[in-house]
């Protein structure tokens, strides 16, 4: 929808997920579309104050990854591993045949390989500095998970790893459309891996206070826009885009899932935690990325919101969207199912509202019973709703200030 | 101290760093087995734990054998034993 000759469409020419709904893109979907929520007990957290989460249920690394897996990634590189074959798979390309130089990897992460790190000191504590393994350092860097993907796909292009916390993911595809629109890559493997369901960084969540308390209830502890939240669900998993011009993509007869329209980036420079209660870093952001995308606020269909679940996002996200786009779009948070993954958070959602755009169908807000009364939008709950969307927003808040707002349109 | 012998760097090699057991034989180079020079570090490592006894991350390269490396451990043990 950009004006022609100005700057390119980006096309999403194939997705690959790994969340707590499931491994794979159908799986993660149907799952979501279900709107029932994935959060239980989880036993590496056992005795701990907040003692849920979202984790990918049968996960392997052996078989999902590779024999040597286990030695060389931490979880979040597995994960991303795994999405990335099956989005690159999904959009008919092969790195054997594509060239490596022309193929960028950005990959958005907040934590990093925070289990690895962890085990590691408890090691050292324990048995002295002989303990500490060589492969430490290579494991924990949050770079590393383009780094291996570099490898994997033999992609040489630009690679890089992006932090802005909760919005590292959809930071990572913003940045990826960059790549794409200067020219400086072809084909850009982009999204956002996250495996940070420790005990040290659930604690630390959770002494912020901004995790869910409601755990003697996990499957209903995480409720985005309803009266009765109380924070967020800590999650893992990784979201993959590929992402080509759009006019290569139909060059080479690819199936074109969604276009990237529009990317939009800012701060609140306001506190460090703390959502500006006005929304204004926000609504920048969003207003940035609907004039990249050269569509106005009253033709947004569908929104998926970053709707953590906890107080204050939730309700300065409502406000902001009531105020910029009316009360026209249909708004959900697909956190609900699949708690908030952290730096995959803002790929998954972009993946999901690749499909939802595709498909006409806009997954339910899980736990949603009643609707926060602050809060005067259009928020899907119970069923999925078929409803005919040309244009939706995802958006992605970070820790820190950071926002990071995607426009996709129908291809 | 105690000794390093060929089965257990075997079982080293196979259960800590996912070595495929079919492709495991005396003369066979880490390199071959595709255990780079951070992979040796890591062994090595692993080693010393062992065999309680310090071995230099230098003491055995790629292209050594596996049973010259059971041979290189077995004298660093002997000789950090009479130091």
């Amino acid at each position: 929808m950009s004006a022609p000759g100005v700057q390119p469409d980006i096309a999403v020419t194939g997705i690959g997920l790994v969340t707590s709904a499931g491994i794979g893109v159908q799986a993660s979907w149907e799952g979501v579309c279900a709107g029932v929520s994935t959060a239980r007990r989880d036993p590496n957290l056992a005795g701990l104050p907040v003692d849920i989460s979202c984790t990918v249920p049968g996960f392997d690394p052996v078989r999902h990854v590779g024999r040597r897996s286990r030695l060389v990634h931490d979880r979040f590189v597995q994960l991303a591993v795994t999405a990335a074959r099956e989005a690159v798979a999904d959009a008919g390309l092969d790195p054997h045949t594509w060239d490596g130089a022309r193929v960028g990897v950005v990959i958005g992460c907040g934590v990093g390989g925070t289990a690895t790190s962890e085990a590691q000191l408890r090691s050292s504590l324990r048995d002295g500095p002989r303990a500490v393994s060589a492969l430490l350092i290579p494991m924990m860097v949050p770079n590393m998970v383009a780094g291996h993907l570099g490898i994997e796909l033999r992609a040489t292009g630009p690679n890089l790893v992006t932090a802005t916390a909760c919005a590292s993911g959809a930071t990572a595809i913003g940045t990826a459309m960059q790549l794409l629109t200067d020219a400086s890559c072809d084909v850009v493997v982009a999204g956002g891996a996250e495996a940070a369901v420790t005990p040290l960084i659930v604690t630390g969540f959770a002494q912020m206070g901004a995790l869910s308390a409601n755990t003697g209830d996990p499957a209903a502890a995480s409720r985005p826009f309803d009266a009765g939240r109380d924070g967020f669900v800590i999650a893992e998993g990784s979201g993959i885009l590929i992402l080509e011009r759009a006019a290569d993509a139909r060059a080479r007869q690819a199936r074109v899932r969604a276009t990237i329209a529009g990317f939009g980036a800012s701060a609140d420079a306001y506190h460090m935690t703390t959502p500006d209660p006005d929304g204004k870093g926000a609504r920048q952001a969003l207003l940035a990325a609907l004039a990249r995308a050269g569509v106005g606020p009253d033709e947004v269909d569908h929104v998926n919101a970053h709707g953590t679940s906890t107080p204050l996002n939730d309700a300065a996200e409502g406000r902001m969207l009531r105020a910029v786009l009316g009360d026209r779009a249909a708004v959900t948070s697909t956190k609900g199912v699949v708690g908030h993954a952290l730096g995959a958070a803002g790929a998954i959602e972009a993946a999901f509202t690749v499909l939802a755009l595709q498909t006409g169908t806009i997954p339910p807000t899980a736990n949603l019973q009643a609707l926060d009364p602050g809060i005067d939008l259009d928020v899907v709950a119970k069923e999925p709703r078929h409803w005919p969307i040309e244009v939706a927003v995802s958006n992605s808040f970070g820790f820190g200030g950071q926002n990071a707002v995607l426009v996709l349109t129908r291809a | 101290m105690a000794d390093l012998t060929y089965e257990d760097l075997v079982s080293i090699l196979v259960e800590k760093f996912a070595v495929q057991p079919e492709l495991i034989r005396p003369g066979i180079t880490f390199g071959d087995l595709e255990i780079d020079s951070l992979f040796l570090v890591e062994l090595l490592l692993v080693v010393e734990r062992e065999v309680q006894a310090a071995i230099p991350d230098d003491a055995i390269s790629a292209q050594d054998t596996l049973e010259r490396a059971v041979d290189i451990v077995r004298e660093q043990v002997t000789a950090a034993g009479t130091r």
